[in-house]
């Protein structure tokens, strides 16, 4: 199998951008990193063939929720959330090997299990027009219950950030 | 096209670097962020696994639709929570918010 160009920078973008997001000093800068990472997750489902889904995410993701983020760190910042966090030695040590020991057991499960998985996706995807019948067809009761979830769930953000005079 | 075991091994490295920040990370911030990471790994295992159905469905993608949108909320009502632990306490690091032990 010649390596795919295309999937090794995305890759690398998602996942470097990812670390990053962590890791930087401040954390605008991390926030930045986020929304680059979820542009290359965006990139992913682009080469999965599920263009509506790319859009979602970047509007969604790169457009509201990092947004948000974006004022949340302009709202607490007091040098508080620019302050790195380290870890002491011990718990960054047990940290990072929970992390590798989870990653590295669900990569090598995925692996082991390669042989039985389909190596080549078919060669027709459905049709992007075949998301809208389905979603407001045989899935839309979830989609009004999902409606009400939302407006719930944005009134009881406005309630607990409110503040009282 | 790549194989499906590539796209699951990015996911399994994504939640891994979740995992740690949500391990190690004292900001509440950042532990959003870890949160935000892991959940898109689980949208990338859902896509592609759908990708790789034969024949060709589309409800990895719906799900994937709801988990963005309940992800947009979990966002605003976990930054919320962010602000108001920072009104009352005049913090945001996450070892220091520990009122409720004991």
């Amino acid at each position: 199998m010649a390596p795919d160009i295309t999937f090794i920078v995305l890759t690398t973008i998602t996942l470097l951008a990812a670390i990053m997001a962590l890791q930087a000093k401040e954390l605008i800068y991390g926030a930045i990193s986020l929304a680059i990472s979820f542009i290359g997750i965006a990139g992913f489902f682009v080469s999965l063939d599920a263009p509506y889904l790319a859009m979602l995410q970047i509007a969604v993701y790169v457009g509201a929720v990092v947004v948000l983020i974006l004022f949340t760190i302009m709202l607490v910042r007091r040098d508080e959330a620019d302050k790195v966090e380290h870890a002491e030695g011990g718990e960054g040590a047990a940290g990072l090997w929970i992390a590798g020991l989870l990653a590295v057991s669900i990569a090598g499960v995925a692996a082991l299990a390669g042989p039985s998985l389909p190596t080549s996706p078919p060669p027709a995807n459905l049709p992007v027009s075949q998301l809208g019948p389905v979603l407001a067809g045989s899935y839309s009761v979830p989609l009004l219950i999902l409606a009400l979830l939302l407006s719930a769930a944005l009134l009881g953000a406005l309630v607990l950030a409110k503040v009282e005079r | 096209m790549p194989t499906l075991v590539s796209y699951l091994i990015v996911s399994a490295a994504l939640l891994g670097i979740g995992i740690y920040g949500l391990t190690v990370k004292r900001n509440a911030i950042r532990l959003l962020f870890s949160i935000e990471l892991i959940v898109n790994a689980a949208n990338l295992n859902f896509v592609a696994f759908t990708r790789f159905m034969n024949p060709p469905q589309v409800s990895g993608q719906v799900i994937v639709f709801y988990s963005i949108a309940a992800a947009a909320m979990e966002a605003a009502v976990g930054l919320a929570l962010i602000l108001v632990a920072f009104r009352l306490n005049s913090t945001i690091d996450v070892r220091k918010l520990n009122k409720l032990k004991g």
